[in-house]
Formats: structure tokens, sequence, C-alpha cells
């Protein structure tokens, strides 16, 4: 039979936060039994923003990711409070707002999607808007409301699926031992690093030009694991680089103008090699800049 | 022939006359007991007055008394003495015509202005009989809820109108359930289809929303809602008012009767005493949505009404392009900004490449645009399309659409366009036909740029001086500039952008069109915009925006004359009173009782020209405040001048009519408690202002014209300002001139009837399936795109009423509205009023900014702040309030129990200060203290912070005006002076702060800044400059 599945794409996300917004809009103030009681107004999200910021000035990476339940079908809370926890038929996880009245129940979800609301005494998660599904609502809110569909409902036989998250590569926050229907696209700007960086060369005239259109190579170990163009303005980006992974080699040969090559240490965070030109040291790009003192 | 028509000429027989009349008197009370027992709330109305009612003809000849009591109405045949209201009516004819079932509002409208239909009577009185007659049509709307669409669940689910886009409220049990983006259905019309290098676009079949309007249930249901009129403790209008006391002292409640009475007679006594012009109006605008019950329409009707002082504004989201580009190439009627129509199209069928320069659609949505355009971008990449974002700020557009990211020092934009158009003329890069045809001046500019007059040649090398940008990147985005078909969106909207709001920006505006110019702006792939603007849908079919007037009557002060007034009959308005207060000048009008300002008007360039004076010659100073809407604190710069201003006793006065209690409020004498757009009925489209923007619904995929269903009863006791001033009006005589007799329900009817609206859908389906959209044209019949007619050296053929007639110095339309028709490199209006002006000459020429690192002030504020427009609220709209909002951690960070606003610095400067993310900081200036969280990020190049601007509910940590704001009123620290000395509008991204780490005072409450402590109360670095230019000028 078919079952819900949620797919997010980092890349179509554009932070708005209406997904979070848009689920406080239909459970604050509104008590949605048998499917849950109201959520808080305050300090309580059923699908919370995450945001990352990567690389320094000039070359930045913003990403944003929602967490939300994973509607797992091998779900740790259900086998923690088989008594509290309803799965559906259709793939949705709900907790049983009569069984709801134990703060221990927000321990029993390892990926923190349960949280307690003191104000009516409950144990809340996402629900999917199970209560709208049931009326005929084709998304949750929070999808509905989505401009680029960042956040895709889909309901579909789980085999179709499972093919889906093969062939665009999607992963999930939670692991797959327990069977979790939320998927994420491009969550390497959430998880790895990148390198980044800039090639110039200097003209007969001694000025400096954008070297536009120039292979770039990253070896590790002497291997090429990853080449890329650079752009218009001379800047070449490494994405994904798994943090943590240790020494690289970034070069590039310029037709006619000699080479350039660096070394860079990825550690937990990114790095950027600032500007490589020909016959010089590399020098930090853009933010080294200091504001003008005479 | 339809029924109406048939009425129309039906012979004016006087026995038809006779019989249609005096049926439709003896059946009156009938059909009203009928209504009144078929709908409970109808009786409810009918049981409000116990008086008794004479309609008759002029000559007594016929007449029929009504006496309503408890409820119960009865009547008889002929005339009495002693009846609360009469009706009159001339003749039979008249009578018949406005009484029969199918009326003719022009018929109305013509009784009333040549007498031939009077009401006689105590006011509220007769309001209230001549509305309850129109109730009749409307009971089963009115009274028996008969709109709207039931839902299988019980909810009913509305229609209503946002400043980030058209909604559903499903609503039950007379609560807001929830609020969506509106999804078609089968019956609504499909999109449009752009064929774009061999791919097919199209919107999908939805409504988009803005963030902030996703939290507007919250808003109305805040727990900071004024909920019942006050009156501020220690103001007694008959004793002691206490003005010193604004902004610190708590309110008590009083009646509607009392507050009411209060502000009509502070109406009368401050007219009588002081006479014309001294009753003092502004409004803020975007916290409400609609044609009828906003600033524009009832508003403006009724301070027309009492002659009330407006403010001039200045168009504050446009500066550059009003007060520089317009000189260039024209467009005074949309601010200097650029035409947009066709521009999707083309951008996505021909252009390689978009600059984004100082543009952030993403945050601004273009205007009122929710995310449709996001939609839109989102296929660039698909295309190929590459994208440059220059702007200090690594804005949200940039970072949501990628690109290359270009980050100059604020204020030195202009060097870096000179320097693109320099290494353009070296290279032979740029399209000198075009030049030869089309332009004029271009010489002069190139001497210039060449550095023939001066030595300098504006190149790279010398931009990357001033900018901080290394030239390599600038030769780069020059050369790839020339070598593909770009679009130049400088600023969201074409036009706006936040460098258009600084020190000399008109130099970057105008440096912007001269760019594109050069480029042969209206070929194919060579325009202004970033597919924020300028849809393939239909122009032809006519539904008014929010400025065309509503229900104003004005068709001198709103954009009513244009369609809204010969369609729409209705009694003219307009306003006896000449004064005004320029906008960026009220603090100083208030506390100087004089100032002077340039207004940008928007026939022609050339109306900047002359200096509007206050006081005006023979009038007094403003004595009496009615505040309407959203906040100055926060929105407009050096606010603390507006917080002085309230605190002394150069306004005897002050009323506010506002929805939340926040900032400007809390400084009232009186408040006036206003409800939101869901609680009372109203009428717009999505995105339309028109009236400041022609054709704004450009922005949307879908032309959404939507009701505003009345969704819940107004909460407590407040009331829609339409009802407000009507209860005022009344109490001034002014009841039946204010309104014409008809509820907001009876004008959204007439505003229906006057648009297109009754030609594709009649008013009863409008009424219950809530919207209509509006088909798009067929491909073969879009509208052409813009400036391409210019390019190609045709007439002007894109679908605009403007510029005027007289605007065209040749031909009519035949070329641009400047001068010569041409566009000028060199500025022929420029040069007649102030050739000799070096901070804003006739050819663009770059100076370091006046507040910069270049300026005296540098080394003690050695901080530039950028202030953009928020993301997540609209102005003061959708902040604070305690709504949802303050969950969205980019919006506001909770520390320690409070909500503070966002100011985001490089990890260099934070470093160097000992701070961190979410430490509370001071950002300070000579002007003002503003306390926020911290946020450590790589957004913002070093020496710079970046906060958004216009929070308005200004939270002082002491004395109001003296100690820093708590809330993140940024608008506090940025500099009163004006974008140069006879370019009058603002300039709040020149400004230079500094930073540390916030430590609470031992006593808060008696805290003063430093900056408090370096000038006395009423003095402000705006007055100043402004007193010093005025003593240094001849000219004006």
């Amino acid at each position: 039979m078919k079952r819900w599945h949620m797919v997010f794409d980092v890349n179509k996300c554009i932070g708005c936060y209406t997904c979070t917004l848009s689920c406080k809009d239909e459970h604050v103030g509104n008590e949605w039994f048998p499917y849950t009681d109201r959520q808080k107004k305050r300090d309580q999200k059923w699908i919370e923003m995450g945001k990352r910021e990567r690389g320094t000035v000039p070359r930045v990476d913003l990403a944003y990711r929602p967490a939300l339940c994973n509607h797992c079908d091998e779900a740790p809370c259900r086998k923690k409070a088989p008594g509290a926890m309803v799965k559906r038929a259709d793939g949705i996880m709900l907790i049983d707002p009569r069984a709801a009245r134990d703060e221990s129940l927000v321990d029993a979800c390892p990926f923190g999607a349960i949280s307690w609301n003191d104000e009516v005494g409950a144990a809340q998660k996402c629900t999917f808007c199970a209560h709208l599904i049931d009326d005929g609502w084709k998304e949750p809110r929070c999808v509905q409301s989505c401009p680029l569909r960042a956040l895709k409902a889909i309901y579909m036989e789980d085999v179709d699926f499972e093919k889906i998250v093969e062939e665009k590569g999607l992963v999930s926050l939670a692991p797959a031992s327990v069977a979790p229907r939320v998927w994420y696209k491009n969550l390497h700007r959430f998880t790895k690093n990148m390198i980044a960086g800039e090639i110039a060369f200097m003209e007969d005239d001694d000025t400096e030009t954008c070297a536009a259109d120039i292979e770039v190579f990253l070896k590790k170990d002497g291997e090429v694991v990853a080449k890329t163009l650079t752009s218009t303005f001379g800047e070449f980006t490494f994405d994904p680089v798994e943090p943590g992974s240790g020494d690289y080699e970034v070069s590039a040969e310029l037709p006619g103008k000699g080479k350039v090559f660096t070394l860079v240490t990825m550690g937990e965070e990114s790095v950027d090699t600032g500007i490589l030109c020909p016959g010089k040291d590399p020098t930090p790009s853009h933010d080294a800049w200091e504001p003008i003192r005479e | 022939m339809n029924t109406k028509e048939i009425v129309r000429n039906l012979k004016p027989l006087k026995t038809v006359d006779k019989v249609m009349f005096a049926g439709t008197a003896f059946a009156l009370d009938k059909v009203l007991n009928t209504m009144a027992a078929a709908f409970p709330a109808f009786k409810g109305e009918v049981a409000k007055k116990n008086i008794k009612v004479q309609m008759k003809l002029r000559d007594n000849s016929f007449g029929r008394l009504f006496i309503f009591s408890d409820g119960r109405v009865s009547a008889r045949t002929g005339i009495y003495p002693g009846a609360d209201v009469e009706m009159v009516f001339e003749t039979w004819e008249i009578a018949r015509k406005l009484t029969f079932v199918i009326r003719d509002q022009m018929d109305f409208v013509n009784a009333a202005k040549n007498n031939n239909l009077q009401l006689l009577g105590d006011d509220e009185d007769s309001d209230w009989f001549s509305g309850l007659l129109l109730k009749v049509f409307a009971a089963p709307v009115l009274y028996g809820g008969a709109y709207g669409t039931k839902m299988p669940n019980g909810e009913m689910r509305y229609v209503n109108g946002t400043n980030g886009g058209a909604v559903f409220v499903y609503v039950k049990n007379g609560r807001i359930v929830r609020i969506t983006p509106i999804d078609f259905d089968k019956d609504d019309p499909d999109p449009w289809v752009i064929t774009a290098k061999g791919k097919k676009f199209s919107p999908p079949k939805r409504s988009t929303v803005s963030s902030h309007t996703m939290s507007l249930k919250s808003l109305v249901y805040s727990p900071d809602r004024i909920l019942y009129p006050m009156k501020r403790v220690d103001f007694d209008p008959n004793g002691e008012r206490h003005p010193e006391n604004r902004g610190t002292s708590g309110y008590e409640r009083i009646s509607w009767e009392e507050a009411t009475d209060i502000v009509a007679n502070e109406i009368m006594r401050v007219r009588k005493e002081y006479g014309a012009g001294t009753v003092f109006h502004t409004s803020g605008s975007h916290h409400t949505w609609g044609n009828v019950g906003y600033y524009t329409s009832c508003t403006r009707r009724f301070f027309n009404c009492i002659g009330a002082t407006f403010d001039a504004r200045n168009p504050d989201s446009w500066e550059g392009f009003a007060w520089g580009a317009v000189h260039h190439y024209g467009g005074s009627a949309r601010n200097g900004g650029a035409e947009y129509y066709g521009t999707v199209e083309d951008c996505l069928q021909n252009a390689e490449l978009i600059v984004f320069w100082s543009a952030d659609p993403e945050v601004t949505s273009g205007v009122y645009g929710a995310a449709e355009g996001t939609i839109r971008r989102a296929w660039m990449k698909e295309l190929g399309i590459e994208a440059v974002h220059i702007d200090p700020f690594f804005n949200c557009t940039a970072s949501v659409f990628k690109g290359t990211w270009i980050v100059p020092r604020p204020g030195t934009d202009t060097a870096i366009a000179l320097a693109i158009a320099h290494q353009w003329i070296v290279d032979g890069t740029y399209d000198k036909d075009y030049i030869e045809r089309r332009t004029l001046g271009f010489d002069v500019w190139k001497r210039y740029l060449l550095g023939e007059d001066d030595g300098i040649p504006k190149d790279v090398h010398w931009q990357a001086k001033e900018s901080g940008i290394p030239a390599r990147i600038i030769k780069a985005l020059a050369k790839k500039w020339a070598s593909v078909p770009t679009y130049l969106a400088a600023g969201a909207l074409h036009s706006f952008g936040g460098a258009g709001r600084q020190a000399y920006a008109t130099e970057w505006a105008s440096a912007m069109v001269c760019l594109t110019a050069m480029q042969g702006w209206g070929k194919p792939g060579v325009n202004f915009g970033c597919l924020q603007h300028g849809t393939p849908l239909d122009t032809h079919f006519w539904f008014p925006g929010y400025a065309e007037g509503g229900m104003s009557g004005d068709y001198v002060a709103t954009g009513a004359g244009v369609h809204a007034y010969n369609r729409m009959p209705q009694s003219p308005s307009v306003n006896s009173n000449a004064q005004g207060i320029p906008r960026i000048r009220i603090p100083e009008a208030i506390m100087n009782k004089e100032t002077q300002a340039h207004i940008a008007g928007v026939y022609s360039q050339n109306s900047q020209f002359p200096v509007m004076k206050y006081p005006l010659p023979g009038h007094n100073p403003v004595k009496m405040y009615y505040k309407f809407g959203g906040s100055h604190f926060g929105t407009q710069p050096e606010s603390n001048r507006f917080i002085n201003m309230y605190r002394t006793d150069s306004l005897e006065f002050v009323v506010n009519q506002a929805i939340w209690m926040e900032g400007e409020t809390r400084f009232a004498d009186v408040i006036l408690p206003a409800c939101t757009n869901f609680e009372r009925w109203d009428i717009g489209e999505a995105a339309n202002c028109g009236g400041y923007i022609e054709k704004a619904y450009l922005q949307n995929n879908y032309r959404v014209i939507h009701m505003q269903h009345k969704c819940i009863e107004p909460l407590g006791e407040s009331k829609p300002d339409f009802e407000i001033y009507g209860i005022i009006a009344n109490k001034l005589g002014l009841g039946q001139v204010y309104n014409e007799g008809n509820s907001d329900f009876d004008w959204c009817k007439r505003i229906f009837e006057s648009s297109d609206l009754p030609s594709r859908i009649d008013w009863l389906t409008f009424l219950q399936k809530g919207y209509y959209v509006v088909p798009p044209l067929p491909e073969d019949r879009r509208d052409p795109v813009s400036y391409r007619w210019f390019y190609e050296g045709k007439k002007k053929d894109t679908p605009e009423l403007t510029p005027l007639p007289s605007e065209s110095y040749g031909r009519y339309n035949e070329g641009l509205q400047t001068q010569s028709g041409l566009f000028e490199f060199e500025s022929l209006s420029l040069k007649r009023f102030a050739a000799d002006d070096e901070e804003r000459p006739p050819i663009v020429k770059y100076k370091p900014s006046w507040e910069g690192p270049r300026s005296e002030l540098f080394k003690k504020y050695p901080i530039q702040l950028v202030s953009t427009h928020p993301r997540h609220s609209f102005h003061t709209m959708q902040d604070g309030k305690q709504g949802f909002m303050n969950e969205v951690s980019d919006h506001r960070l909770r520390i320690d129990g409070f909500d503070y606003w966002i100011c985001r610095m490089h990890p260099h400067d934070a470093e160097k200060r000992g701070l961190k993310s979410h430490d509370i900081i001071e950002i300070f200036n000579d002007r003002g203290s503003v306390l926020c969280a911290l946020e450590v990020t790589s957004r913002i190049p070093i020496g710079l912070i970046h906060s958004h601007e216009s929070c308005g509910d200004y939270r002082p940590v002491g004395v109001p005006g003296k100690s820093p704001d708590r809330n993140g009123c940024i608008n506090t620290l940025t500099p009163g002076r004006t974008v140069s000395k006879h370019a009058h509008g603002i300039a709040p991204n020149s400004c230079l702060v500094q930073v540390r780490k916030w430590v609470e005072p031992e006593d808060p409450a008696n805290y003063i800044s430093d900056f408090a402590k370096l000038k006395g109360p009423a003095v402000n670095s705006a007055a100043e400059q402004e007193l010093s230019h005025n003593a240094k000028k001849g000219r004006n």
C-alpha cells in the first residue's frame, strides 16, 4: 500500500522559516484530538530549522535544513513506549495524546524530535498534520506553504520510494536501522566541508587578472580526488570534502602563465586557499581588507 | 437590454414613479420586520434605535413615517411633526430611482450632490437609518453569513489579503483556525508558459506567501492587542496635560464615548483656536491591506474633511532613483525606477548574466511580492544564467541562488560603477551605435571617466582604493558584462536598493542607468530586473490597487484621478489646507516650529526643484497630532528625534489609532483601538499597490483579486478604522460627508462594480468564493518589452499612461521623459537647476561619503553599519507583539528571557572586542544606542556590521530618548541628514558606530547614555545640519 514519505532538498530551501511558522499556525491555539493537543507558542517547535555557515569572505555558503520527527518504521520511541506511540498504516507515527502525559517520553526519541509541553502536560512531536491528511489534504502545512517545495510530501509504495532514495542519493538524519521516513538531498552542505579559493595571474603590464575557465585539481596522497573549473572571477570550490580528512594539494596549470600549487589541511572547518597566483605565495582573499585609514 | 437598463429607460411618467416609490415606502416596514425575523443579528441592528423617521417629498405631497421601537418597525402614511430623522426627496422620480430595488449608484451620488436627497436630523441617527436601508439588501451576507466556503469538517474558509500575499482563512466558532497560501482549484485559469532556450517554464498552480504572513494569526490574537480605548493617566484635556510624561506614564481604560468626545472636541478646539491646518496627521504604511479601510482611502477622506496637515512623503525606498536617476532618463511616476513590462520573458530568453547590485529580492519580495519571484529565480540555474551579487552583506538572494559575491565598502558603489564604464570605454565594448542614436552628453561623462578633467582616470585600480575590491575582480566583471546580454537589478524592484539610501545615493542610482544605457538598454537581454517584476499577466484588466484612492474621493492626492474617480460614482473630496510637513523633518517641524525640504513629486522630475516651506504663510504650526498605523520610531532615521518631539509641549494633543500597543502608541494621550483586516470587510488584489507602483501585480505569477471577508468579529472593543473615523465624523457633523451613508461592505461592492470584475464574475459568486484569478493573455497578445521601443527608435508602446503628455518635449511619446527625449548622460534638468552642484552634478561623479571611512567621525566610530530591510517583518508589522516571529532565530534571539534584535559581525571584529555569538552588545554613536544579540558570521566583512532596520517597538532601558533602546530600533543610530544638500531623501546606510559588550546598569530606570549627555534634549544633528545648510544656501 501507499505510505507517506518526506523529502527535503537543502538546495531548494530559501531559509524563510515558513515551515516552522505554518506548523505554529496550525497547532498553536488549536487542539486536534485525538491526534494531538495544542503546541506551545514559545519554546517548542515540531519542525526546527538548523543553519550552517561555511567558508570565509567572499566565498561563503549558507544552508538551512529542518529537523522533525522521522516517522520511523522501526522507531526507538515505540520500542521504549509501545503504549504511547501509534504507528498508522500510512506510515505516520503519532503519540496518543491520552498516553502522552509522561515527561520521560521526551527521552524515547534519540533524535530529539519529542518535546515536553508544560502548558498542557504532554509529550509532543510532528504529526505530519495527520488530522488534515485524514480530511483530504494532500500535504501537511509545512509543505503546503514551502515556496519552492524544498519540503515534499510523497505518498507512494515503499518499494518505489526506495528507488528514489537510491537514484537521488538521499540520506537521512537517522540511521537506516530505524527505517526513517524523512530524507534529505544535498545534505553535504550541512555535514561536509568545502575547499575554496581563487586563481589569478599577472599580465605583462604587471596587473592582476582573474584566471577564468582553468581546470583545478584536488589531490590527496598524489591522487586526483576531484577537479573543477574556475568561474569568470577565477574562483573554485570543491564540495563536499570530508571534515578532518587531512592534507590535500590544490593545483592548476595556467596556459602560458605557469602553475599554481598549494597545500591545505582539512580540519573541522572549511578551508579557503586565498588567491593563488603563479610565482607568488598565496595571499588571503577579501576578508583581509581593513577599512581605509589615512 | 438588461433589467438595469430597462429601468433606467423607463419613461419618467409621474404615475409610474408614484406607484413605485409609494409601493416601496409602503413595503419597507414589512421588509424590515421580515428580515429581522429571518436574521436575529439584523434584528439587533434594527433594535439599536428607538426613533421616528419621516420619509417624504420636499413639497409634503407624500410621506410615510416609520417608528422603530425595540426592534419592531411600524409605519403610517402622511406627514407628521416631531420625527428624529427626515429623509427628503426632491421629486417622485428621484424618490423612485433611489428606493427601487434595482438602483444605480450614480443616481444616488447625483441626488446628493444636487441636493435632491437630504437627510435631516441627528448625525448618528441619520447615519444609522441610511445604513439600515442598505443593509436590507446585504442582510443575507452581513447577518446570514452567506459568504465563504463551508468545509466538510464544519470550518468556514474565507479569503483575505496581506502585505505578503492573498490567503485562505479558516474559521471555526468565531476564531481563526489557520491562515494558508491559496492552492488554486480546477476552475481557476492555468498559468502562462514561457519558452526559453528550448525549455518551457510555468509557475505551479498555487499562490505563495511571505514568511511574515504565516505569523499573522499570532498577531490577531497577540496579547499586545489594544482591546479598548485608553487615556494616559496624567492627561486631562481640561486641565494639566503633562506632555513631558509621554512615553513613561501608564494608561487607563475609557469608553468609546469618552475617547471619541475628547478627540472630536480637540479637533474642533485646535482648529477654532489656531486656524487652518493645525491638526497634523501621518500614517505608517504596510500594517494592513485593502482598498477601503486603509490609509489612502477612508483615512484620506476623513482627514480631508477636517483640513489636516499631512506629511509630504519622500520616496524612502527609492531615494537614489527619485532624486538622481530620474534626471537622466525620466520615469518620475515610478520615482525614477525603470519600466518592467515583459522583462521576465526577455530575461529568461535572452540574458546570460544578472547583476544583483544592492538587490535582495528574497528579503524584500520586491514589495508585497510574497515568494512569487523566488519561483522564477529558481529557473536561472536551469538556464545557466549566471549571477553576481554586489552587496556589503552576503544577502539571502546570494545565499540561495549562488553566484559570485562582490563585497564593496558601503558608500563606494558609484566608484565601482565608474570603473566599469571606464573599462568599457578603454575596451571599446559598449553600444556605440546606441550612444550615437539614443543618448546625449556621453562625451562629457567620458572626459570625466578618462580623467581628462581632473587627471584621475576612474579605472579599476582607482576604484579599488575606495571600494576595497581588487581591480582584477571589477575588470573581470566589466568584461563579462560587456560580453553577454546582461540584466541589472539595481535594487530588487527595478529600483530601490540599500545603496540608494546613503550619502550621494543619487550618483549610484544614476550610474546604474548609465551603465545599462551604455550596453543598449532595451536590446534583447539588456534591461533592468531580476525576474522579480514583469510577468506576462493581463495588464488590460483593471482592478484598483490600494493607493488608487479607494473611497477617498480624492482625485488630487491619491491615484483616484486616473481610473477610479470616473469609474466609481462618488462625491469628491479635497483637502482645503495646503500646509504640509516634509516627513524627513517632522521632529524639526514640531520642535523648531519651522522647517523646509525639497519634495520629489511624481508628475515630473522638475517638480522636485522648489522647496516646501513649513509653516505656510499665514498658518500656525500644528498643535495636534493624529497618528494612524505603524511607527516612525525605528523606521525613520535618527529616531530619537521623534521621541524628543513627543516629550515637548509643542504638541498639545496626541491621539494614536492603532491595533497594537507598541512604539509610538505608548507616546499618545488617547489611544483608539483599531482591528486587523481579518476583522472587517475590504477588497483588494495581491501585490497591487497601484497608485504607488503601476501594475505592481506583475510581480505575481497570477493576478489574484480578492474579497477581504470579515473572518471574525473585532476583538474586544476594537473597531475597523473606517468605523472609528465615522464615529468621530458624526461628532463633527460630518457623518454623511465622510461615508456617503455607506458601510465598509457597501464600499467594497462599489469598488467591485467600478472594476472590470463584473464582466467576468458576478458579485455573489465573487463574494462566496472570495477571489478571482485573471487569466493570462495568449502568448501573441503579451505586452511589449520595456524600452524595446526606445532601443528601436519607435513610439512608446508599453501599457501605461505615464509620463504625462506635457512631459514629452518633442512629439508625444517619441522619447524618454527628459528635455531632449534622449537618455541624458549629462542631465539637462540638473544642469538647469544647479550645474555647479558638486554633490549632484549633471554627470555622475563619485564623492566619498559624508559619513564613512574618509570622514572625520571615523576616528571616533570606526565601524560602518549596514541596515537593510528586514526579512521576517514588513517594517514594524509582524515584528514583536509576542507573535510567532519571535521564534525565528534569524529574526530575534532570546537571551535571558528577552527577544533581542540581531546584529551581525565578522569573527575578526568580534574577537578584537572579546565578543561571541549571543552576547548582548551595545551599538552606539552620538545619535543613539541600541542593544542587540550578536551573531558572529562571515556574511559581513571586517569593519562592517549588519542589522536589519525598522523594528519600531522602541523599549528604552531608562529615560526615553536618552538611554539605549533594548528592542533593536536600529534607526535610532542612523543619520537624519539627507542624501545631499538638494536631494532630500533619507541616507541611513551612511552610518558610523562603535560596538561594545553591554553591561546592565545598576539603576536602569535613571540610566542616561553618553549620546544624551552630548547635547540638550531639543537639539539634534539633523536639525543642525539643516540650519547650517539654510544659512549657507542662497538659492532657496
